[in-house]
């Protein structure tokens, strides 16, 4: 963790990510646009937390700000007790190479390098695990989502299904506590999207924090917790069954 | 698993085999780290178009490594040959060389060492040729404490008898070890001499330039030739090696002092550059010059390594943002991108370093024939080879820093929000600005897609320009040159002039060149040789000085200012410009003290004239009778009535024969035609040596043109596939690029026509420091230009030959599926 972060004084009980006033405002040619707006909201460890909302609600907006991709606006974010608003761009590198995996819609793996050398990509750019040790770990996690036998394959070469398992485990690679998932069974089909869920489902339980924007009522009936967007605002938080 | 955490940045994995969704295999990178396989995977899934900036740089670096070794390797030549054969530091021309003087200028603690020479101009026949020979006497050729001669073949020391003949004018005399000269000596009878050796003389500029045979010989055959024994030349070679020409010229002027206190009279001294080999400054000003547009050469590449670097960020903006979302910091894409260009610059070093080194080492046996070095048997520098290896690595790396830095500084929200190219709305604007109503949306088309990408455009125009404005500024010189030696040449009305190694009476010549048949004109010059004697005692080099009769009618040299001379006795002085350069202080009304012959006389200067590159002033022939007390002669010039060179050459044959008859002997004969061929051939490899960087900065720019056009098609993968989608052929798709290339080859031409009149004035003032300055002609001829049109087309057509191709082997569905 970056020295120069500011961190708060926290213990395991401590929500792990706390939003406090959050807001983010876009400016555009039509005038400023306010994407997300008073963000009060904790999440604890362990939690698989689903955020819904219609187009252009802000979950991405949302789920940016929890990667520290994007910055607050307004207010402050802190996760696992680092103040991210506080963070450069290259300590937020840092950070989010350790605390959180990111699993896109598109998947998003580089048509370049192999399933494999994709999941080791990660461990490469933070420096994490032996070097020797980088190709086993990434065929253990490939193993852990099903897909071990395709390793050596390009990306090219995968179902989109089989693609986003590799998402999921290149976002595992350094071991994050938190895991994000932007819309991750938007391009999968039914059976390739429970299977996903069921996968992410199994990581939330296994102690990671699990949290993804989703329109997908069979993510929605797997979390313990639902958040509900409207023009940037959240209008809702449920507890769900499983929760 | 909290052990496997710790940080190792040296181990690697081992990945043996790579395999690619269709079942094919690529080469297999073990032990490199994903983000290298990565950067090494992406260079060689664009490999042609990776591959064409690597020639093009490749061809800069060629041209750029030839040259620095080519000068390298001639200034470490210089060093081991010139500076070590210890050159003679000043000459000094002297009634006699007596032991005693000798031993007198040796005592001095100044001097290092003196040697005695005579050198005298003859006459050689070799193979029916009369050519001119320098002979050169030493009082002692074992001597090894000034100027060193290396002896090749054959005896050395030349004895009583024989010759042995310099190597650089060897090929010139045509003339072989044990062959007979024939050599006179004024008006003496010939005496034949055996060749006996060859030897060289680094100190002398070649003879195959000078047109001169030299020869050694022994102060015996001097006096076979018909001369007294003696020498008339000091040379001496001052103790200080670091000494600059005015230290030498300081210490030159004591000894010529002590010898005049001793009774002898000092006529000349003669202070070349120390440490410079005569034609030395012409050699390193043509190399510098062509240094100066290899360096160019070099800032095109550069402009290519931008293009190509600034379009591979562009095409992987989102993977950037994907890298950077899982944690990789902008210095390590940097680091992966500069590696990239690094790749680039070390294979485009490789493959110009053995190119390189034969071009530069044959350049430079070229240069050492015209400074008359052997560089047989002389390695190029290991720093010359180690600075073009870090320069050719480095070069795309410094060109690529900025595009890297800014691509990579890009955040990951910017950069995950990423769409691509999304001009099309402003593509329109400029359609509508230009007000193509009656042009074909297809060919609409590929005018708006030549000016998408700006900033590539602009930088593909200025390597296309910087190439053709280098071609059409050496078109000009060449114009130029052909024009001032035409010019230069056009002053001189006579068919042929005969050189005399004593004066005769102007009548007596003159009368036996009438009676001879085809003789039209004759007329007499005396030519003498002068200093300037300068008021600090120092004296200027030889001038050339021209006796014309009242009459002259067989030389017209253009007046610049001034008046033009009488036949009058008065001595007044018309000069040509290039004395005027390289004596400031001179204008018209000037009086100037010359040393003619030893004797001091006192000249005014009344006008200016033009006449090429040569130094010479012009007078009357009545002004030099001073010297003798009658007007004489030592030149003869004649127009011919036949106009063929057979016929010339037989007119000279029978009129050197009624000369010799009448007992005035022909040292040699010239035809200007034979010398203006000869001098504008020698201008003109000057001129090719500069225009050749055009041709290698055009081979360049065609390959930047092909690299534009590729990264074109590449980006616009999917619109080739809505275009295929929508029922455009493949003939369709190939002329839209084919257009789009032409259009901006043909800016390209456009803009370096007013970019050559820059190029020119630089190409003139190049040219002007290493041989002669020229009229400015700034303007592109008409004929250049048209050829330059014509040569952008063909290279247009080939840049986009392959991108055309590459273009019309794309699916519809594949590229429609292209991200």
């Amino acid at each position: 963790m970056p020295a120069s972060a500011t961190v708060q004084p926290r213990n395991v009980s401590d929500p792990l990510i706390v939003l406090r006033a959050a807001g983010k405002t876009y400016t555009t040619a039509a005038g400023e646009f306010h994407a997300l707006a008073d963000i009060d909201m904790e999440i604890r460890r362990g939690e698989f937390m689903t955020i819904i909302g219609q187009s252009g609600s802000g979950k991405s907006t949302l789920l940016n700000l929890l990667a520290g991709i994007d910055r607050p606006s307004s207010g402050e974010v802190f996760v696992d007790g680092v103040a991210l608003h506080t963070l450069s761009e290259r300590e937020l590198s840092i950070w989010r190479g350790r605390a959180v995996g990111i699993v896109f819609q598109f998947f998003q793996l580089l048509p370049t390098l192999t399933v494999a050398e994709n999941v080791m990509l990660p461990m490469d750019f933070c420096n994490r695990w032996l070097a020797r040790a980088r190709r086993a770990r990434a065929l253990s996690l490939l193993d852990s989502v099903g897909i071990a036998d395709q390793a050596d394959k390009f990306p090219s070469a995968l179902s989109g299904g089989q693609q986003q398992r590799v998402a999921v485990a290149r976002a595992l690679a350094n071991a994050p506590p938190i895991l994000l998932a932007d819309e991750p069974t938007g391009n999968l089909d039914s059976r390739s999207s429970r299977a996903l869920v069921q996968l992410l489902r199994e990581r939330a339980d296994a102690g990671e924090t699990v949290i993804l924007a989703t329109h997908d009522r069979s993510v929605i009936e797997q979390a313990s917790r639902s958040l509900t967007l409207a023009d940037g605002r959240i209008v809702d938080i449920e507890a769900s069954a499983r929760g | 698993m909290a052990d496997q955490l710790a940080s190792d940045k040296t181990g690697v994995d081992q990945i043996g085999v790579d395999q690619i969704g269709d079942g094919r295999r690529r080469f297999a990178l073990t032990g490199i780290a994903p983000r290298w396989r990565k950067m090494l995977r992406d260079a060689w899934l664009h490999k042609a178009r990776t591959l064409l900036v690597v020639l093009a740089i490749a061809t800069g670096l060629v041209a750029a490594g030839a040259l620095l070794d080519a000068w390298a390797l001639v200034q470490h030549v210089t060093d081991a040959s010139y500076r070590a054969s210890l050159p003679v530091s000043a000459t000094l021309q002297i009634d006699s060389v007596d032991a005693d003087a000798l031993a007198a200028v040796r005592a001095l603690p100044t001097i290092a060492a003196a040697r005695a020479r005579r050198s005298v101009l003859a006459t050689a026949q070799i193979n029916g040729a009369h050519p001119s020979a320098l002979l050169f006497a030493l009082d002692d050729y074992s001597s090894q404490e000034i100027a060193r001669l290396q002896p090749e073949t054959g005896e050395w020391p030349p004895r009583d008898g024989s010759i042995v003949i310099e190597r650089s004018s060897l090929t010139f005399s045509a003339a072989s070890v044990g062959q007979a000269i024939a050599l006179t000596v004024g008006d003496k009878p010939p005496q034949a001499l055996t060749v006996s050796g060859i030897a060289r003389d680094v100190s002398l500029a070649p003879g195959w330039m000078e047109n001169l045979v030299y020869g050694f010989v022994s102060p015996g055959t001097l006096v076979t030739l018909g001369l007294p024994a003696g020498f008339h030349e000091l040379q001496i070679r001052v103790r200080d090696a670091t000494a600059d020409r005015d230290a030498i010229r300081r210490i030159a002027y004591e000894v010529k002092t002590l010898l005049e206190r001793s009774g002898h009279t000092v006529t000349n001294v003669d202070v070349p550059l120390p440490g410079q080999h005569i034609h030395a400054p012409q050699m390193d000003s043509l190399i510098l010059t062509q240094g100066a547009f290899s360096l160019l050469t070099l800032l095109v590449c550069g402009f290519l390594i931008i293009n190509l670097i600034t379009a591979t960020l562009a095409s992987q903006v989102r993977e950037i943002g994907v890298m950077k979302s899982f944690g990789a910091q902008t210095g390590q894409l940097v680091a992966m991108y500069l590696g990239f260009a690094l790749l680039i610059g070390v294979l485009a070093t490789l493959l110009a370093l053995l190119p390189s080194l034969l071009i530069g080492r044959a350049y430079a046996a070229l240069k050492g024939e015209m400074l008359n070095f052997p560089i047989d048997g002389y390695a190029i520098p290991a720093w010359a080879i180690a600075l073009q290896l870090v320069v050719g690595a480095l070069l795309p790396v410094i060109a690529a820093s900025l595009p890297v830095l800014r691509g990579c500084r890009l955040s990951v929200s910017a950069a995950l929000r990423d769409t691509g190219i999304a001009c099309l709305g402003a593509n329109a604007r400029r359609q509508r600005m230009i007000g193509v109503g009656h042009i074909g949306r297809p060919l609409l088309l590929s005018i708006g897609n030549a000016f998408r990408r700006r900033q590539r455009l602009l930088l593909t125009l200025l390597v296309l320009a910087s190439g053709g404005a280098v071609y059409l500024g050496a078109a000009n010189l060449r114009e130029s040159v052909s024009d001032s030696v035409g010019y230069m040449f056009s002053m001189l009305r006579y068919d042929v002039s005969l050189r005399f190694s004593s004066p005769y009476p102007p009548a007596q010549i003159e009368a036996v060149a009438s009676a001879v048949a085809g003789v039209r004109r004759a007329e007499t010059w005396d030519v003498a040789r002068a200093n300037i004697d300068f008021s600090d005692g120092t004296r200027s080099g030889v001038i050339a000085l021209i006796g014309l009769p009242a009459d002259s009618t067989l030389v017209e040299p253009r007046l610049i200012e001034g008046h033009s001379i009488d036949g009058s006795d008065r001595k007044n002085l018309v000069v040509s410009s290039a004395l005027l350069k390289h004596q400031p202080g001179l204008t018209i009304g000037s009086t100037l003290a010359l040393i003619i012959d030893g004797k001091p006389s006192s000249w005014s200067v009344i006008g200016v004239v033009e006449s090429g590159p040569q130094k010479l002033a012009y007078t009357s022939r009545a002004a030099l009778a001073f010297r003798s007390g009658a007007e004489s002669a030592t030149t003869l010039v004649i127009a011919t009535t036949p106009r063929g060179v057979a016929s010339q050459l037989d007119v000279t044959q029978r009129l050197r024969a009624a000369l010799v008859a009448s007992g005035m002997p022909v040292a040699n004969s010239q035809r200007p035609a034979e010398s203006q061929k000869a001098y504008e051939d020698h201008m003109l490899m000057v001129v090719q040596f500069l225009g050749v960087m055009g041709w290698v900065m055009i081979a360049v720019g065609g390959m930047g043109l092909a690299s534009t056009m590729s990264l074109g098609v590449l980006e616009r993968t999917r619109e080739i596939g809505v275009l295929r989608a929508i029922g455009a052929r493949h003939r369709d798709i190939m002329l839209m690029l084919q257009v789009e290339c032409m259009v901006i080859a043909l800016l390209g031409w456009l803009v370096s026509i007013p970019l050559s009149v820059p190029m020119s004035s630089a190409l003139g003032d190049a040219f002007g420091r290493i041989m002669f300055e020229l009229p400015p002609n700034y303007m592109p001829n008409g004929e250049g230009v048209v050829r330059w049109l014509a040569m952008i087309v063909v290279v247009s057509i080939l840049a986009c030959a392959w991108p055309a191709l590459r273009a019309t082997r794309i699916s519809a569905a594949t590229a429609l599926s292209y991200e």
